[in-house]
């Protein structure tokens, strides 16, 4: 196998990569805002199932979650294609670190906002719609960067269950053609992806202070 | 609605409620998923209802699945089984953690030397171990071993030593994210401590030591565990390579029992509660020395 296919095999690993970071990373972004909302509901129960979630997910590996999907659930009837299969575990994984961050966040403003907001009429959800989340979209976008760079980290753990992304690629490659140091390489590639990201975030978090001291 | 956002009317504690509501899921999830299926068991009621309950063999017959599902937990063995992985995980966790401590106050210290030649590469390298996914790592240790063992002859080496293998890779990973979180615990200690340590006639050493390390481990100590929650979660990519610990075992017993929904759920709580457990003891020191508690929740939430 000549340097050309190699290069074609991480290619298409890259492309699946990222397809997998960001089809989770916007699945878990909607599904932890939820779950991150419910922890702060006035509803009891719905709070505690939230917190629960959080704290199950937060301390279990991905990799079971990732196992349980796609070679569990079949035994249930309910079968995922294999890319579907790593986007939700993923996706359920990452829900858990996006609610704590959005959680945070929404607690983080201040009482008298509330109050202002009940003060006008505004409903629970109204409140969240125009006041609350607004605010907590700014605020929450350097650590949520922080949980979707692990995200893209962890898209290497769907190798597991044979998604054909980058380190599975590098999988391939070492193993067929005995080169070791392509793990290297595909290290470096997860780079392509994560700096980037790493940019924006800190771009992003030197705009937030600026507009906080105005 | 106020008293949700201010939590005031509610009075269980938001730790139980975080574990309340985990173990309402973990009960939840085997009938979610028909490891126990209700119509299973209202066929343990007299033929003569069924028609009226909407019940056939087939509901009988998935209650049989079930109990044969379930059947090898009931066993000694299949817990000694997984007991074994347990203790592999907790000790590869731990020799993992205690390498890398006095490894990463080396690292931390380089990178807050004043001398550039040592803080760059130092860096460099604490940032680029730290974008690799742990998995690559492990997978480019484990494959470098069979190098070294052709040069060196190695026998430990040689016998594809994936124990080894793994600890090196965590350990390695595992240096690098606590050398910045020890990093920020000495930046977080008062400079006049430095400053006092040295007007006394220590060394920069000395200082070190017997001033600035002892407290700065004391107030890490929380992010410290959440690290050894994070690790025992990362030693089931050990699995993947081979590492006979807690995950690996249970894909054994599910290959074998054809059960893997039960395997992995099982796994899954065993997981949860030695990492609840965990948790619990990192929050409780946390609480004891609550000046740390900042640097804590920066690195805890890191998945």
């Amino acid at each position: 196998m000549n340097a050309e296919s190699w290069n074609l095999l991480l290619r298409i690993g890259l492309i699946t990569t990222a397809g997998l970071s960001i089809a989770a990373g916007l699945i878990s972004l909607v599904l932890g805002t939820v779950i991150g909302i419910f922890r702060v509901s006035p509803v009891g129960p719905l709070r505690v199932l939230a917190s629960g979630y959080v704290e199950f997910f937060r301390n279990i590996p991905l990799l079971i979650c990732l196992a349980f999907i796609f070679y569990g659930l079949p035994k249930a009837g309910i079968t995922f294609p294999i890319f579907e299969a790593g986007v939700i575990g993923l996706s359920v994984y990452t829900a858990a670190f996006v609610a704590e961050v959005v959680r945070a966040g929404l607690q983080s403003i201040g009482h008298g906002q509330i109050e202002a907001g009940r003060a006008l009429g505004l409903s629970y959800i109204q409140m969240l719609r125009l006041v609350l989340l607004p605010q907590v979209f700014g605020m929450v976008i350097p650590p949520l960067g922080t949980v979707f760079i692990a995200l893209v980290k962890n898209t290497s753990v769907a190798s597991a269950i044979v998604v054909p992304e980058l380190m599975y690629q590098a999988e391939v490659i070492a193993g067929r053609y005995f080169y070791p140091n392509v793990f290297l390489i595909a290290g470096f590639m997860y780079l392509i992806i994560t700096l980037p990201l790493a940019l924006l975030v800190n771009v992003m978090e030197k705009r937030s202070q600026i507009g906080h001291r105005r | 609605m106020q008293q949700g956002m201010t939590r005031s009317r509610f009075r269980m504690s938001e730790d139980r409620q975080a574990l309340l509501g985990a173990l309402i899921l973990i009960a939840l999830l085997p009938f979610l998923f028909g490891m126990i299926p209700i119509k299973g068991l209202l066929t343990l009621l007299p033929v003569a209802w069924w028609p009226a309950l909407g019940l056939t063999v087939e509901n009988a017959e998935a209650l049989q699945i079930a109990v044969a599902n379930w059947k090898p937990f009931l066993e000694w063995g299949t817990w000694r089984f997984l007991a074994l992985g347990l203790a592999m995980t907790v000790a590869v966790s731990l020799v993992s953690i205690v390498l890398s401590l006095p490894l990463a106050t080396l690292a931390a210290l380089a990178r807050l030397s004043s001398h550039s030649y040592v803080r760059w590469p130092t860096i460099a390298g604490i940032e680029i171990i730290r974008a690799f996914p742990v998995l690559i790592l492990i997978f480019y240790v484990f494959t470098q071993f069979s190098r070294v063992a052709e040069v060196t002859g190695s026998s430990l080496l040689k016998s594809n030593n994936v124990t080894l293998a793994v600890i090196i890779a965590l350990t390695l990973y595992t240096t690098v994210v606590n050398a910045e979180t020890i990093r920020a615990g000495i930046l977080s200690l008062d400079k006049g401590q430095t400053e006092a340590a040295r007007s006394l006639g220590l060394s920069y050493a000395q200082a070190l030591r017997l001033v600035i390390l002892p407290q700065t481990f004391r107030r890490i100590l929380p992010p410290l565990i959440a690290q050894f929650v994070t690790l025992v979660k990362d030693t089931s990519l050990g699995a993947i390579i081979g590492l006979l610990e807690l995950y690996h075992r249970g894909q054994i017993l599910y290959q074998y029992y054809r059960n893997p929904l039960e395997t992995l759920w099982v796994v899954a709580v065993i997981y949860f509660l030695v990492n609840y457990a965990l948790g619990q003891s990192a929050q409780r020191i946390e609480r004891r020395f609550s000046g740390s508690r900042r640097i804590a929740s920066q690195v805890s939430l890191e998945p």
